[in-house]
């Protein structure tokens, strides 16, 4: 008996938990989205710090990022035209190949380079700045913190997990028709013609939704688990932990809701 | 520390420098959010605060590349800026301890351009130090 009681306690305070971190999480969200709705919010010094943001997240990166996209794409484009050609369905093969990457799995890949990258680093400054004070000096100060620390960084890494993701799907296009006509001119209209069969309206608003949700969960997630951090210097490890399993739920659960959305 | 009124810009331990950013950067925040000058006339006020606190040498540094009294000199500068009626210097034992401090925030007061009056607030027993 104590031992149910004890289950179901322990189930609660799970449950209370979640629950607690998920308000937590909206509630900055609405906060950062009322900012981002304010006129004043939008200076000159916030435009710099997206540029930044935008700078450290994307662009710093982009020569590793377009070898990983390359990689991957050549090996899933090779896979599928290799199976394609084993059970005779190669006229399916180039349909198969941008499902399977542009819409699924380069978004997918990107917001995990993006998290693992970026969402740790910034889950981790956070963190530190908790526990060194330093959001306290800047309220000290009457430096806006959400204005000058965090919504840059949301505006980042939507704006970078976005042009990212575009990026690689461009390249995974480009390297479909190379592996399925190569360098000829004749699979041009049937490929253009499957891309803009794929391709409508409800599909990339879907696409565009589910990587500005990556984005934001890369970043919002991070930031929000280095606020909760206690003010102390052995509590940022178990922090970027918490904050990295959430990120990593949270992108397995927007790739699960967007498939069952498109296919069930 | 909260129970502070708002007119008063402190100095503290407490209180530090964003770590990312160097001394320049961590000044010219006030101006830049508080007042909105732009980034470059916020760091020219920012330079001109270190220059007139006798320190022009520490701007491109950042924090964990500092002394100690350096760090204090910047962190006194972000106070200077923000142009509050009052300035407490927190407990500088604890912040300059790399120097006689009572003697170095003497020569930082003593410099031309600074103007109002710093309040102190240091443990009893650091008094002596003060009238030596």
């Amino acid at each position: 008996m104590n031992f149910l009681a004890a289950s179901i306690e322990s189930l609660g305070a799970k449950v209370v938990g979640w629950f607690t971190v998920a308000y937590g999480m909206f509630a900055f969200l609405a906060k950062a989205g009322m900012l981002l709705l304010d006129r004043t919010t939008w200076n000159r010094a916030t435009f710099d710090v997206v540029i930044k943001q935008v700078y450290f997240t994307a662009v710093q990166i982009l020569h590793v990022f377009l070898a990983y996209a390359l990689v991957i794409s050549w090996l899933i484009i090779t896979i599928i035209l290799s199976t394609a050609r084993d059970f005779g369905l190669t006229e399916f093969a180039s349909e198969m190949t941008i499902r399977v990457l542009v819409l699924e799995l380069l978004p997918f890949l990107t917001a995990l380079f993006i998290a693992l990258r970026s969402g740790s680093a910034i889950n981790t400054e956070v963190a530190l700045m908790q526990v060194n004070n330093e959001l306290d000096a800047l309220a000290h100060c009457k430096v806006p913190p959400m204005q000058f620390e965090f919504l840059p960084r949301l505006i980042g890494g939507v704006i970078s997990v976005v042009t990212l993701a575009g990026l690689a799907g461009l390249i995974a296009l480009l390297q479909g028709y190379l592996s399925i006509y190569g360098i000829s001119a004749a699979g041009f209209e049937p490929y253009t013609r499957t891309i803009a069969k794929i391709f409508d309206f409800q599909i990339m608003a879907g696409l565009i939704a589910k990587c500005a949700l990556f984005g934001l969960a890369v970043t919002l997630i991070p930031v929000t688990a280095g606020l909760e951090t206690p003010k102390k210097l052995f509590m940022v490890p178990v922090s970027v932990l918490r904050g990295m399993m959430r990120v990593f739920f949270a992108i397995v659960a927007i790739e699960v809701v967007s498939l069952a959305l498109k296919y069930i | 520390m909260t129970a502070l009124p708002g007119d008063v810009a402190r100095v503290a331990l407490d209180l530090p420098l964003r770590a990312n950013l160097s001394a320049l950067d961590n000044i010219a925040l006030i101006p830049l959010y508080q007042r909105h000058f732009s980034a470059a006339e916020s760091a020219r006020q920012a330079q001109a605060m270190l220059d007139q606190l006798g320190h022009a040498d520490i701007a491109l540094l950042r924090d964990p590349d500092m002394t100690p009294s350096q760090r204090f000199v910047t962190k006194l500068a972000r106070a200077i800026i923000l142009k509050r009626p009052r300035l407490v210097i927190d407990r500088p034992g604890a912040m300059l301890y790399d120097v006689p401090y009572p003697e170095f925030i003497r020569q930082l007061a003593a410099q031309d351009a600074m103007a109002g009056t710093w309040e102190i607030f240091d443990f009893s027993w650091n008094q002596a130090l003060y009238q030596a």
